[in-house]
């Protein structure tokens, strides 16, 4: 196999690996918000 | 809207330059199709530094105030940085099997990263032999302090000191870049985005700490009013 393809396939699946990474994160992150925002985490800290 | 107008840029300018990278810089002589190496080898090796900085940063920050956020930030950084490490020393063995026909030649440059790997995860060895979190924090600080010491000897100094097979760094001691112009605009493009990416990566997992963390810290209260 041509080395070029070698090399742009391991890119891309690292790139994509990221890329769900990421996205997992941000979503975990928008529930944490959530979750804090319902505990009412946000307005103690503005309170003090 | 500034945010995700951030977001979409940073995703156009990435794919132009991995575009780049495979269809519009030029290849060197001798080195073929595994010059592309080196549009992800350097940026990942720099971003290891980098991660190490911050992660000395952080553990110097929980050290003055004891804030247990900073530890968990001093973690990550040092996660990355050594990922990085990993991928640097990864993308440099395949490079090297195509230059030097082997994937391992105990280089000083290899040596030394191998070393520094070794520092790095004698940190994460630390961290989980420790049960009682303020002292692991405390001890995982000044040992990521210490460890940051060693980083520019292994990675600035020694490779210099020693004679090495590997090819001069991107600048050069006479302060010239050895590119030609094509590859120099890829090979800066692909640092500066890849910079700019695992810092907002970074923060997003700083974000993601600091969430957990306010809301462990709100149901200890409350286990501890309750009693």
């Amino acid at each position: 196999m041509d080395p070029l393809y070698v090399v742009l396939i391991i890119n891309l699946i690292i790139w994509l690996g990221i890329f769900l990474y990421v996205n997992k994160t941000d979503r975990e992150i928008k529930r944490l918000k959530k979750e804090v925002e319902e505990l009412g985490l946000n307005s103690q800290k503005e309170n003090r | 809207m500034l945010v995700k107008i951030g977001k979409w840029l940073l995703f156009i300018l990435f794919a132009l330059t991995i575009t780049g990278v495979f269809v519009w810089a030029p290849l060197r002589e001798g080195l073929g199709e595994f010059t592309r190496v080196i549009y992800f080898h350097v940026p990942a090796a720099w971003m290891a530094v980098l991660f190490f900085l911050l992660a000395a940063y952080y553990s110097y920050r929980y050290l003055q105030t004891k804030e247990l956020l900073f530890d968990a930030y001093a973690q990550i950084s040092n996660e990355m940085g050594i990922l990085f490490a990993v991928l640097a020393t990864a993308t440099g063995s395949i490079w090297a099997k195509q230059i030097w026909h082997s994937y391992w030649n105990w280089d000083p440059r290899e040596t030394s990263i191998f070393i520094l790997l070794l520092i790095y995860g004698a940190y994460f060895s630390l961290r989980s032999a420790l049960e009682q979190e303020d002292r692991r924090a405390r001890l995982s600080a000044v040992y990521s302090l210490l460890a940051f010491v060693t980083v520019p000897f292994f990675v600035f100094i020694v490779p210099r000191i020693y004679f090495s097979l590997h090819p001069d760094p991107v600048i050069n001691v006479q302060g010239k870049v050895n590119m030609e112009a094509r590859q120099r605009i890829v090979f800066f493009s692909s640092l500066i985005l890849q910079t700019v990416f695992f810092l907002w990566v970074f923060n997003i997992r700083r974000t993601q700490v600091k969430l957990k963390m306010m809301i462990r810290r709100y149901q200890e209260t409350q286990t501890f009013k309750e009693k």
